[in-house]
């Protein structure tokens, strides 16, 4: 947190800042109990949550999950042994019953838990291959399709291995075979996931030209979702003076790599990526490849807005994992500073919360983030344990307001959004969809007050220029009494001046004065 | 001379606005301008700026009034326009230019007058347009701002007697002369914060010996 503050003051001015925080602080303790409440439960999570605002100043909110629990190998016991302890585990996922699936990649096993991680279903170490008992070495991908079949990303094996319900073998996909493919490449699958279809979507280590896909009977179509590499004039003409050393030593403009893979209910691929930038970490790939993904006022889906800093714990979010939750809302893991963020389908950022440490609810190296119900798991790869965070009333009325907003019931959102803005008054997402369903209602006085306060611009400006007309309308009679007076007063004064009644009104001294220039 | 702020001093500045350059000629010439009247007028600006990143309506205005600090953007134009006209004088100075320091402050000044005039009616009118109307005040403060820089160049052009061709020149001149002088005065504070350190670290040298 301190070092959050850090960041702060890098962009503003330390004395405008500190001064505003000294004052807001001293502000909502003096006037609202409730804020202080949820300062108290807030303070007593190891992480600040916070989001940005319109202008990407952080605003601190209150936390919209809260670590429930943390499992680790330790305590799980199998047909009476315990299980010991994870190592390096690198996926996780749950299928449609919440059943989950966990790839211990070191300890080379799948292990199947129950929905709240506490007793364990399976412990998959190996499986039948054509009357050959084979088994995984370093599995670091799982994945469970509509049927319930489970996908393995085998990645030293370079295969993915494909299950059965019962553990029978199915199928296993290696060696793709493609001219577009490099003779001296090898296939290291790291992730893997399905679609409805059965198509298997696989991130490879290496593999730069982007997402690998197979067709359900294992063959290699192509790839998809490539992340093109965007080389501005400036680095070109730097490239185009350098001389062939020069050139030889710089950095290679090499596009990233994916680090995670999701499928929703449409079939469309949410994938993370790290961008070096921090501008985009994750994509939604369309069945063609294309990212469809929708970016919100600041056209950032890339975690962090304040970056700046050289040491370690600075630079833009490196996003591990995404999760497609539901209503078109999705999470992504950051490894760098162990944050999740979460998005809704507009882009728009809705909350942040997490960070690295040592204690429950913080993560050492986050590898993978799911969701079952309404928990959010998230993986950390070198603690070895899955934190479950339960959502607290904040983040559930975040989330059933978006939820309400994805299916078009924006009036019903405003009670959820009027009691979001109890617990976070500056929220600009409650604040514009309660200003949106004033518009619609007609009540374009309120509905701008809402609007401005949302900085939502256009609606803004729509709700003004309804109420500027109502107004208009409403004193039409008045404004054209007061225009009837001007000029029939402008008559009259014009005339009497023909008259000879009263003066021209121009002092007849300055004429002279600019004649004589 | 006439005091500073008498009456045909103000009528003599709306007189030059609508004829800049009989205006600012016969304010070379005949004393006509005011140094004073100049000083109001960028007073007057720098409120005119400060107020429209304040009051500007929502549809327009992008700023964050928490960032918005009027002394400092009072104390920031004060001192764009004596570094401007020093800088100007300086340029003027060697290229046969009749005007003096005054003048210039003179025409300087008086040019900012139909910004801040547009600054402040934009201001007003943007509280009362929506988004497709945004144009119209765009296009206000444009052609004020247009308007403000012009009479500015016929000022500079007609104090110093020059042809529009050599004003160009020269206020390229200045704006390169501009840049010497914060050179130059960044310069010299830091050279002079070398000395006061020196003098400082050979009194705590002698302090801590002694």
């Amino acid at each position: 947190m301190d070092r959050g503050k850090g960041e702060k003051q890098m962009k503003h001015g330390k004395f405008e800042k500190l001064k505003r925080i000294v004052l807001g602080g001293l502000l909502t303790a003096a006037l609202t109990g409730s804020v202080l409440h949820a300062d108290a439960i807030a303070s007593s999570l190891p992480y600040q949550s916070y989001n940005y605002n319109y202008w990407e100043d952080i605003v601190y909110t209150p936390a919209p999950y809260a670590p429930d629990y943390v499992v680790d190998g330790q305590s799980l016991v199998y047909n009476g042994e315990a299980i010991g302890s994870f190592a390096t585990p690198q996926d996780l996922c749950v299928d449609a019953d919440g059943t989950i699936y966990l790839a211990d990649t070191g300890n080379n096993r799948i292990v199947v838990l129950d929905g709240s991680a506490k007793t364990v279903r399976d412990i998959i170490t190996g499986f039948d291959n054509n009357g050959t008992a084979d088994t995984f070495s370093q599995p670091s991908g799982v994945a469970v399709s509509e049927s319930g079949q489970l996908y393995i990303a085998d990645s030293q094996n370079r295969r993915v291995v494909v299950l059965d319900t019962d553990g029978s073998l199915v199928r296993i996909v290696k060696d793709p075979q493609s001219e577009i493919l490099d003779d001296s490449f090898t296939f290291v699958p790291l992730k893997v996931t399905v679609d409805y279809a059965g198509r298997i979507y696989c991130v490879a280590q290496n593999m730069f030209e982007g997402i690998m896909v197979f067709e359900t009977d294992g063959q290699f179509t192509g790839f998809f979702g490539t992340i093109n590499v965007d080389i501005t004039l400036w680095e070109r003409f730097w490239r185009r003076i350098a001389s062939k050393e020069e050139r030889s030593r710089s950095q290679l403009f090499i596009p990233t790599e994916f680090t995670g893979i999701d499928v929703d209910p449409e079939g469309f691929v949410y994938a993370s990526n790290i961008d070096v930038n921090g501008e985009q970490g994750v994509r939604r790939l369309n069945p063609r490849g294309e990212d469809v993904i929708r970016k919100g006022v600041n056209e950032n889906l890339g975690g962090d807005l304040w970056i700046s800093g050289s040491t370690d714990y600075a630079g833009p979010s490196q996003f591990t994992d995404v999760v497609y939750r539901k209503n078109g809302i999705y999470s992504c893991v950051d490894r760098r500073r162990g944050r999740v963020f979460t998005y809704d389908h507009e882009g728009n950022l809705l909350y942040i919360f997490g960070g690295i440490g040592t204690q429950n609810g913080t993560f050492q190296l986050p590898t993978a983030i799911e969701n079952v119900g309404g928990d959010i798991l998230v993986l950390d790869g070198t603690k070895a344990n899955i934190t479950y965070f339960k959502e607290t009333e904040y983040g559930r009325l975040i989330n059933q307001a978006v939820g309400l907003r994805y299916d078009g019931d924006e009036k019903a959102a405003v009670e959820l959004w009027k009691q979001v803005l109890l617990l976070d008054e500056n929220n600009e997402l409650a604040n514009t969809g309660i200003g949106k369903a004033y518009l619609t209602a007609g009540e374009y006085e309120l509905a701008m007050k809402y609007l401005k306060l949302g900085m939502a611009r256009e609606y803004y400006s729509v709700a003004y220029k309804r109420y500027r007309n109502q107004f208009l309308t409403k004193h039409a009679s008045l404004f054209l009494t007061l225009l009837l007076v001007l000029v029939i007063g402008g008559m009259v004064l014009s005339g009497l001046r023909k008259a000879g009644v009263i003066g021209s009104g121009r002092p007849e001294k300055t004429e002279q004065d600019q004649d004589s220039l | 001379m006439k005091k500073a702020f008498a009456k045909e001093k103000w009528e003599y500045l709306l007189y030059t606005m609508s004829h800049p350059m009989d205006g600012f000629y016969w304010i070379r010439h005949q004393e006509k301008g005011s140094v004073g009247v100049a000083v109001v007028m960028v007073l007057l600006f720098s409120a005119a700026f400060t107020s429209n990143r304040l009051l500007a309506g929502f549809v327009v205005n992008d700023i964050d009034a928490r960032t918005v600090n009027s002394f400092f953007e009072l104390l920031s134009v004060l001192i764009l326009y004596l570094l401007f006209c020093v800088s100007n004088w300086s340029v003027t100075c060697l290229m046969n230019g009749e005007g003096r320091m005054k003048d210039i402050a003179v025409a300087i000044g008086y040019g900012t007058l139909p910004i801040s005039v547009v600054l402040i009616l934009g201001t007003i009118t943007s509280n009362f347009i929506a988004d497709d109307e945004q144009a119209f005040y765009y296009m206000l403060i444009g052609i004020g701002i247009a308007y403000g820089l012009i009479l500015m160049l016929i000022g500079i052009m007609q104090v110093h007697n020059y042809t529009l061709g050599k004003t160009l020149l020269t206020v390229l001149l200045t704006f390169a002369a501009f840049l010497i002088i914060v050179f130059l005065i960044l310069l010299l504070t830091n050279l002079l914060g070398m000395v006061v350190n020196f003098f400082k670290s050979v009194y705590t040298e002698i302090i801590f010996r002694a």
